[in-house]
């Protein structure tokens, strides 16, 4: 239900979403600056590319996590989704998940344009990229949104969300990069299956974590 | 002297000052230069002690943090924000003695293998902890927010630490499973000696900045009871 409101006041007006393409676009064109093609291919697809989408990723996504909590401080309607008559893990729950699907689809946006900024052959590595793409994003995502609930109470911005985000999802990032370069080299999914296991239980203890610790985060 | 804890707290400030001038009489004079790395080796003495307190003072802090939500006693929450503190200082002491051992004996300050790593990104943690501490509106606020990062922080290091590992490793491993002690004996007891003034130290500085803590929220109580701000 959150999750729901969340997003309908996200389609209708585009806002994060849009903000978060741009911002996304400018930094994988920053990237072609730093490294052009021929460096790209010097260098190889699959050791340059996962660095810079996970980049990418992880910097739009701390700028819809930000944004996440600012509808409601903005009109203070996070009191009301406060006191509804549900427990505030569903509210964890509906955050997280709208989150995710915000990211997701900021992802499938970036996932194409890369491909053609950094010439590779999305098509042949399609199914498995997406699979660690999404798993390696719901545990972000997860790890985001109480933070960003935490950057919201202390009424800080993105730098907060930045510190507290980036240095304890390091492990995530670790294995996003290890399964992503893989995947990219044309490996099967299974030569990383130890990662996306390791990565599926990181999943599920900070969905837990988080679902035991979110109410002392919105308590008053 | 007022009560026994004063005098606990000052005789084992007394056996730490005293101890600690042991430390570094054995890690300077009665231990043997190490064959390979020369004089520069015993720093090792101090940067593991070093390393396995500040692993400890995150265990202190989820201890803390769970109990500080579980309980709210002022007590646990003063107590993991000293842990948060005094870890951060431990760690910082590795951060500094491992590059300096570092440049003799990798021949570079800084590389990004996997124990540096995990201690960067731990102090980073420690230190955001502390700027959400900084950043709260009242103590309250403070003490909830900061015992929810310190679980996170709490459980986050065991996983950080076996994902580095797994990512790349080259840092000298000397006591592990199926490793014969490589030690000459005066260099594990000069370590072992270590650890313990190490674990002194890092028990004093705990209870003195968990006292203070406690302190401060008297007299914040006692200004707050008096009108006053």
């Amino acid at each position: 239900m959150v999750a729901s409101k969340d997003l309908q006041i996200e389609w209708r007006t585009l806002e994060t979403l849009s903000s978060m393409v741009l911002f996304s676009l400018i930094v994988l064109v920053v990237f072609n600056f730093a490294f052009d093609l021929t460096t790209v291919r010097q260098i190889g697809v699959a050791r340059l590319v996962p660095g810079v989408l996970w980049v990418t990723f992880s910097f739009s996504a701390i700028v819809g996590f930000a944004r996440s909590f600012q509808i409601e401080r903005h009109r203070d309607s996070l009191s009301a989704l406060i006191l509804a008559p549900v427990d505030r893990s569903v509210l964890f729950t509906g955050k997280a998940l709208a989150n995710f699907a915000t990211v997701a689809a900021l992802e499938l946006l970036i996932l194409p344009l890369s491909a053609v900024f950094f010439d590779y052959d999305l098509l042949a590595v399609l199914g498995p990229l997406v699979a660690v793409v999404l798993l390696h994003t719901l545990g972000l995502c997860e790890l985001g949104t109480l933070f960003a609930a935490v950057a919201a109470r202390v009424g800080r911005g993105e730098a907060l969300l930045a510190t507290l985000l980036f240095p304890v999802a390091s492990p995530l990032f670790i294995s996003a990069v290890k399964c992503t370069s893989g995947v990219l080299e044309g490996k099967p999914l299974s030569s990383v299956s130890n990662w996306m296991l390791v990565t599926a239980g990181f999943d599920v203890l900070y969905f837990l974590v988080a679902m035991l610790t979110f109410e002392y985060i919105l308590e008053d | 002297m007022r009560g026994i804890k004063d005098v606990l707290t000052v005789s084992l400030l007394a056996v730490t000052a005293v101890l600690m001038f042991g430390a570094i009489y054995a890690v300077f004079v009665y231990v043997p230069d190490e064959r390979i790395m020369g004089p520069v080796q015993r720093i090792f003495y101090f940067h593991v002690p070093s390393a396995i307190v500040t692993f400890f003072s995150v265990l202190v802090l989820l201890v803390g943090s769970i109990a500080y939500l579980w309980t709210r006693q002022p007590f646990w929450d003063n107590l993991s924000r000293a842990a948060t503190e005094i870890g951060l200082l431990f760690c910082a002491v590795v951060l500094i003695t491992g590059p300096i051992w570092a440049k003799k004996a990798w021949g570079v300050w800084w590389t990004w293998e996997a124990r540096l790593t995990t201690t960067l990104v731990l102090w980073l943690i420690l230190a955001a902890c502390l700027m959400v501490r900084g950043y709260a509106e009242n103590r309250d606020q403070g003490a909830r927010l900061a015992a929810v990062l310190g679980i996170v922080a709490g459980l986050d290091v065991p996983i950080i630490y076996k994902a580095v590992d797994w990512w790349r490793g080259q840092h000298p491993v000397v006591f592990g499973p199926g490793k014969k002690n490589p030690l000459a004996p005066e260099m594990l007891h000069t370590f072992l000696f270590c650890l313990l003034v190490f674990f002194l130290l890092y028990a004093l500085l705990l209870t003195l900045r968990t006292r203070v803590a406690t302190l401060e929220d008297r007299a914040r109580a006692i200004s707050e009871t008096l009108g006053g701000r």
